[in-house]
């Protein structure tokens, strides 16, 4: 919880050490004294003039009000917060559609239906990284539709073989039906579920209200790592997600963009920081209103 | 060697959907190297940047693609007045901004103004000229006063008009959202989107497109391009990359077109460098270099092509320019035992294969413009080849196209980098004053990458700076262009013709040379 | 011949492969030859040569020499932390097993890649190789490993399972070095330092290519070296047409070879 609360704040904070970090004044790449006059009125305007401490608490208390500033680089002028409200369904609904064969798998591999046999199919795909799996679905969308196709069914499909790219490389399905596999064969172990079965209920049933918090907390992991892969994806494929406005941003050292994508995933995981807790607060609710053996009928 | 091109079937959707964009509206859709950073004209930086501007915005005058000859569209009537000082330009009637609002005097005047308080390079490049401005708006005429009297005024008024109404003061600001939704009196209007800039026709009192929509995308694998465009994805690349150019002429449906960018490559050498201070030493390098064999091996120009698409130069202008001194000859081939006497009398020794001078090894640090990589496949590193065989040790960086338009080109890489590979391209006016004059406080020298300061030089170019005729101006730069052959600040590389494909469908589309789409009110489908 | 050690010496030969790739990679590029361009495997053996001319084993030879020793030294890192937060877990150090939770929780809870281009846009021209990103990397990687390595040495008992082998007279250099760390720890720690190792790598080919993409100076090598990212560039190229399938071969063939060497190591190095 102190994490979730945390991280918007400490992310902006390190963002800006960055950019006081790096060599030379940030007003100064924009408008270089040499041969422009207005630098300090550029810094103040961008409030870049009182260091960065003042800098940060600007900034932070801007965009706690949703106003993030604008571009300073790859659209100069354009506003950041439109740049974000735009982007940022797209890689949401990126890794959504990313976490739909995730979340199939464990479900199957939890009941069963998935035999391990298998496993070693989803291990070989996962070693293929995304960039490559994205590089021939890029190549597959440009041959079929050109390479300006952006919208209509191949809008879709690049998101779809996006979500799938980013489902299938680097492990991810593999360690979703690997991981829910060993964590439920090991829960089914214990007495309580051997008990459930003579009582004839299911062992799943019983086992997922205890497995939940584990299985949100994997669930975290996988959605984290799927935004990581974002960024690959998206520049490859080609799309228009918070990803590649940060990759952008980061190559024109667009410090408005980068601090504002860079905030936007971190309020992403704190968010799945915040589910993550509220699952684990609501099952210790449950389990604690669940009846004392003493009041069970004799 | 041909490309083996792919089989068709696999093109056809593509082909279809290109069909049904042209024939669902006239959208105009093409490639340019890279989005417009800013559609300001204030703040314009790079060639994107100004071809862009050109279809949003009106420069006072301007010169015909066709004709040559300076006109206006704005100006109806233009008077020297003061002995050339001042110009006295009356304005076109019925004129109007995208926003509905009225052109007038007061625009012009709030555009001067702007040039003289704004923080750009492009106000600095004005500011030279330009004193103040008066607006009588019952003559609707306004009156520029220049700092001097000059010989080509008019090409030192030629600027883009700016909307007062749309700004609170004359000191603009690259930020506002003036950049990413200007507002102009161009033919046609703009709005610049993340992935591509979409510009809509605006028919005035003096420009009537006759295209309805155009839409400009950045173009970044040059062989997707090309294919793009041979399938009829997009109509148009404003710069085709040399080794496709064969396979785009030898379409039926396209048409090669060239685009005069008065563009030459160069590789500036920094004379802060302890070896690279001393004459000889820069004389060596440019003798060690096989500029024949670059451009074989980078650009793919066979030495027996009787009409290369890439000119060697020998100095700061391209051969076809008034200013070119042919007396000045190229040194296309390297001459290695030039070199090595001329770095003996450098005080050099020659050590392991490696050039010692002062003591140490001449270690050079080159950088590079990244984008140039496209139309010179891998030049940087066959540079590097090259001065490494030659006995000077090289390491080669590429530098992105935003740090080489705030970085390189202001003289901020001074302690980072031993030579640069560029380009510089030329507009209306071929000026070089501020390439090679010494930097200064007065902002004399602001594109003098590595600081060179040659009191001789200087001189020249204060003579082209009073030159009251073209005569005198021409005098001037042949007499510089001799010197710097000698003196070499920089490496002069070559120009490469840049060269745009079009679609056929694409009529009348005459090509400006440096701001593209100055004819484009003659442009159609 | 078992099958563990069958994959010690498959992973062994890869990792000599690589070494040796890393000790004879050609400074420069060969000068390009263009009536030679595009020519495949049996032509221009071994691997043919690229649109330019320029022969493709020496575009891997480089490639191996931008990853191979950072990778290593990635993977080395995130299995001294995990053994580090395993050996923590059995001395019942409560308080650093504490900081270690907290500093895990905000390490992990941002992705990774996102942390890393943050990383090298911090990085000068000068320090434009593969290791620092590696290094952060592996940092960002971490959590997870130690988490699993302390939550393995929890399982073996922990303070208790030293407590056992103390009573039984054994040295506490024995019991964490052979006991704790070979006997136990190592599957885990082995696993997930090949893990890493193959991720820097996968990293720096997407990093490369994105950047070869976009047309940029690279992040994780000096401009003039050519990354494993250039074959795949040339692959993707391929598949549109460009008769360059053989460049995406040996790419394909390269990822693959790395991908086996981790998991060879990670069999080999299985609990029995």
């Amino acid at each position: 919880m102190v994490v979730a609360l945390a991280l918007p704040l400490v992310v902006p904070a390190i963002i800006t050490a960055v950019l006081w970090l790096l060599p030379g004044d940030p007003a100064e790449i924009i408008c270089p004294p040499e041969i422009c006059d207005g630098t300090e009125a550029l810094a103040a305007s961008f409030g870049l003039d009182k260091g960065p401490a003042q800098f940060y608490l600007r900034w932070i208390t801007s965009a706690a009000r949703g106003e993030l500033g604008n571009s300073w680089r790859i659209m100069q002028g354009f506003p950041v917060a439109e740049l974000i409200w735009e982007s940022l369904p797209t890689t949401a609904l990126l890794a959504l559609m990313a976490l739909v064969p995730l979340t199939f798998g464990g479900v199957a591999a939890a009941l069963g239906w998935l035999s391990s046999r298998l496993d070693a199919v989803w291990q070989a795909v996962g070693l293929a990284p995304a960039v490559i799996l994205a590089l021939v679905c890029a190549a597959f969308v440009e041959i079929n539709f050109g390479a300006r196709s952006y919208d209509g069914v191949a809008g879709w499909l690049r998101l779809g073989l996006g979500a799938g790219v980013l489902a299938l490389a680097d492990g991810a399905l593999a360690a979703t039906v690997m991981g829910t596999r060993a964590s439920f064969e090991e829960e089914v172990k214990q007495r309580y579920i051997q008990i459930a079965r003579l009582r004839g209920e299911s062992a799943v049933a019983n086992a997922l209200p205890n497995l939940l918090p584990a299985l949100v907390g994997q669930t975290r992991a996988r959605v984290l790592h799927i935004l990581s892969g974002t960024v690959v994806v998206e520049v490859v494929l080609g799309i228009p997600g918070l990803g590649e406005l940060l990759f952008d941003g980061t190559l024109a050292q667009d410090f408005g963009v980068v601090l504002a994508a860079t905030w936007a995933f971190s309020l992403l995981s704190a968010l799945l920081l915040l589910g993550q807790a509220g699952v684990e607060v609501a099952v210790a609710l449950w389990v604690r209103r669940a009846p004392r053996l003493a009041e069970l009928p004799a | 060697m041909s490309v083996q091109t792919p089989s068709t079937a696999r093109w056809l959707p593509a082909l279809g959907l290109a069909c049904v964009v042209l024939l669902a509206g006239s959208t105009v859709a093409y490639y340019d190297e890279a989005l417009p950073s800013t559609l300001n004209p204030m703040f314009a930086r790079t060639m994107v940047d100004r071809r862009s501007q050109e279809l949003v915005f009106d420069r006072l005058f301007y010169r015909s693609a066709i004709t040559n000859e300076l006109k206006s569209n704005l100006v109806t009537e233009f008077e020297h007045l003061e002995g050339n000082t001042k110009l006295k330009v009356t304005l076109r009637e019925g004129v109007k901004w995208h926003d509905g609002k009225s052109f007038g005097p007061a625009d012009v005047c709030f555009t001067v103004e702007a040039l003289l308080n704004s923080p750009s390079e492009v106000a600095r490049d004005f500011a030279e000229s330009l004193v103040g401005c008066e607006s009588i708006p019952r003559e609707r005429a306004a009156v520029i006063t220049f700092s001097k009297a000059f010989h080509n005024a008019r090409e030192r008024a030629a600027f883009s008009v700016l909307p007062k109404h749309h700004f609170k003061s004359s000191t603009l600001q690259p930020h506002a959202e003036f950049s990413s939704r200007p507002v102009g009196t161009g033919p046609m209007r703009a709005v610049r989107h993340k992935r591509e800039v979409r510009f809509n026709a605006f028919p005035n009192a003096h420009h009537n497109p006759k295209i309805s929509e155009m839409s400009l995308s950045e173009g970044l694998d040059p062989y997707v391009q090309v294919k793009t465009l041979l399938n009829g994805g997009v109509q148009g690349l404003v710069a085709v990359s040399p080794p496709h150019r064969p396979e785009v002429a030898a379409s039926d449906d396209v048409a090669l077109k060239s685009y005069d960018l008065r563009s030459w490559w160069f590789v500036a050498l920094n004379p802060s460098t302890p070896a690279l201070a001393d004459r000889r030493v820069r004389q060596a390098i440019n003798a060690t270099l096989d500029r024949t064999v670059l451009r074989e091996l980078t650009i793919g120009v066979d030495p027996g092509d009787s009409n290369p698409p890439c000119e060697f130069v020998s100095g700061p202008f391209v051969q076809s320019s008034p200013y070119y001194n042919r007396s000045v000859k190229v040194a296309e081939r390297s001459d290695r035992s030039k070199a090595r006497a001329l770095m003996r009398e450098a005080g050099a020794t020659m050590e392991a294969g490696r050039w010692v001078w002062g003591g140490a090894p001449v270690a050079l640090r080159i950088g590079m413009n990244s984008p140039l990589n496209v139309e010179a496949r891998d030049l940087l590193n066959q540079i590097g080849n090259q001065l490494q065989a030659g006995g000077f040790d090289s390491q080669v960086y590429k530098v992105n196209a935003d740090d080489w338009v705030q970085k390189a080109v202001t003289g901020r890489l001074i302690d980072q980098y031993d030579a640069l590979v560029g380009k510089w391209s030329f507009g209306v006016v071929e000026e070089v004053n501020q390439m090679f004059h010494s930097r200064d406080g007065a902002g004399r020298g602001a594109f003098n990458i590595f600081n060179y300061d040659n009191a001789e030089v200087d001189q020249i170019l204060q003579r082209y700076t009073a030159a009251r005729t073209d005569t005198e101006a021409q005098d001037a730069y042949h007499d510089l262009h001799a010197l710097l052959a000698v003196d070499l600040p920089y490496l002069f590389l070559w120009k490469l013709d840049t060269k745009s494909a079009w679609r056929n469908e694409v009529r009348n589309n005459t090509i400006s040379p440096f701001y593209y789409f100055t004819e484009f009110d003659g442009w159609r489908l | 011949m078992n099958r563990r050690t069958a994959a010690l010496l498959l992973a062994a030969a890869l990792l000599a492969a690589l070494l040796a790739a890393t000790a004879v990679a050609p400074p420069y590029l060969s000068v390009p030859v263009p009536e030679r361009a595009y020519l495949g495997p049996f032509e221009a053996p071994p691997f043919g040569l690229d649109e330019r001319g320029v022969p493709l084993h020496e575009i891997a030879l480089q490639g191996a020499a931008i990853v191979t020793v950072p990778a290593i030294l990635s993977g080395l890192l995130v299995m001294v932390l995990a053994t580090f937060a395993g050996l923590v877990r059995c001395a019942g150090i409560g308080w650093v097993d504490g900081v270690i939770q907290v500093g895990s929780e905000l390490v992990g809870a941002l992705p990774r890649l996102v942390v890393v281009l943050v990383v090298a846009l911090l990085l000068p021209k000068e320090w434009k190789v593969l290791l620092p990103i590696g290094l952060a990397w592996a940092v960002l990687a971490a959590p997870g490993a130690m988490d699993e390595a302390a939550a393995y040495a929890g399982r073996i008992g922990g303070a208790r399972f030293v407590e056992a082998l103390r009573a039984h007279g054994f040295s506490r250099w024995r019991i964490y070095g052979y006991h704790v760390i070979w006997l136990n720890l190592r599957p885990v720690i082995v696993r997930q330092g090949a893990e890493v190792t193959m991720q820097v790598v996968f990293l720096e080919i997407a990093l490369s290519y994105l950047a070869l993409r976009q047309n940029e100076p690279s992040f994780t090598h000096a401009d003039s070296e050519f990354s494993w990212a250039s074959l795949l560039y040339k692959g993707y190229t391929a598949l549109l047409g460009v008769p360059l399938l053989h460049a995406l071969w040996l790419g394909l063939a390269l990822v693959a070879a790395v991908a086996i060497l981790a998991q060879s190591v990670r069999y080999a190095a299985r609990a029995r």
